[in-house]
């Protein structure tokens, strides 16, 4: 057996759990190798004190301070989920509802005339960029846009 | 009556807003919590706090407490991440600190119960007092994920598939995070054994 080995199954020998086949070999090795053997009394002292740490005990008024915290803390509301489905359903109804009157609203006031449909969409790239306060600097309408559309300034 | 029916009906009458199965929970659990607590964070003020914590948090959550876990592995569940939240808090106001936890707060005696092992290796007192120091500042001295295993497996006895339900991370991590943290321990304690007289220890295996 090789020490690494021995270092791998070490603990598991000190817990007992090593299988009894493999234990006997890892004995073997113990008993030529002094390395592996104050590796082994290393293991064994630490799991001793590790299981016989002090228990630490909780401060006596534990209890009696948590139950003055519970008090201070303003109770968490229970989830209401038809509540809570009603806010979550109603932003996209109202938004679908305001999208609809404008896209009404829209229609309605620009209703195109076959031959205008050009003249109108020019039209409003010019209204959306003076509503943008984007026509200043935007680059300036072409010859063939105030032809085709009879925008002046 | 198993402990995990007891535990479910002092959970149910919790839920039903019985004050006193919540005070029965916390007798229960209180010192186990603060011991766990205590050497995750390494101060006995912030390990009070963060017991209260670990108990108004449940509070608060029960409603939600489905029972799939044990009442054992959720508490632990809300104290280890507290217990990490804080230290990550800590982390970025203090570069390094270490703690020992070389006083006993309520200062009761050390409870000396040694297991017994196949090869019974008798220390006396003052050398287990010594030791407990060692393991106790190799322990402070470990990262919060190795802490973590390692206390709750060989301080706090949990099993493998318990801590792995507490961390949410598979059971072969559970095992290696505790090889790791043992092996760790192990140095620190192999250390001491060095510099201790040989005649003062037994031999490990005859």
């Amino acid at each position: 057996m090789h020490c690494k080995r021995c270092e791998r199954q070490i603990w598991a020998y000190v817990e007992g759990q090593l299988p009894l086949r493999q234990a006997q070999a890892l004995e073997a090795h113990l008993r030529a190798c002094p390395r592996c053997q104050r590796q082994l009394e290393a293991a064994q002292a630490t799991a001793r004190a590790l299981h016989a740490l002090p228990r630490h005990r909780a401060p006596a008024n534990l209890s009696e301070q948590v139950r003055r915290r519970i008090a201070q803390t303003p109770a968490r509301p229970t989830l209401d989920w038809a509540r809570v489905w009603r806010r979550v359903a109603l932003a996209p109804a109202l938004g679908l509802l305001a999208a609809a009157a404008w896209w009404g609203w829209h229609a309605q006031q620009s209703a195109p005339a076959p031959n205008t449909v050009a003249a109108d969409s020019a039209e409003s790239f010019v209204e959306l960029h003076e509503q943008l306060e984007l026509a200043d600097w935007s680059p300036s309408p072409t010859p063939s846009y105030f032809i085709s559309t009879g925008y002046t300034r | 009556m198993d402990t995990l029916s007891v535990e479910a009906r002092l959970v149910e009458r919790a839920k039903a807003q019985d004050e006193t199965a919540f005070e029965q929970i916390m007798n229960l659990y209180a010192d186990r919590l603060y011991n766990y607590i205590l050497r995750m964070v390494g101060n006995a003020t912030d390990a009070e706090d963060l017991v209260q914590e670990t108990f108004l948090r449940a509070y608060q959550g029960l409603p939600n407490f489905d029972g799939r876990a044990s009442l054992g592995t959720w508490l632990y569940r809300i104290a280890t991440n507290l217990c990490i939240d804080h230290q990550r808090r800590r982390a970025r106001r203090v570069p390094t600190v270490s703690y020992s936890l070389q006083e006993h707060e309520n200062g009761e005696p050390a409870e000396w119960d040694f297991p017994d092992y196949q090869t019974p290796n008798p220390l006396d007192a003052a050398l287990n007092r010594e030791l407990e120091r060692v393991v106790e500042d190799a322990i402070s001295k470990l990262s919060p994920k190795l802490k973590t295993v390692l206390l709750l497996y060989d301080v706090e006895e949990l099993s493998y598939e318990e801590i792995a339900r507490v961390l949410n991370i598979p059971i072969g991590t559970v095992k290696s995070r505790l090889n790791h943290a043992r092996m760790q321990i192990q140095k620190h304690v192999a250390a001491y054994i060095e510099d201790t007289p040989a005649p003062t220890r037994g031999q490990a295996v005859k």
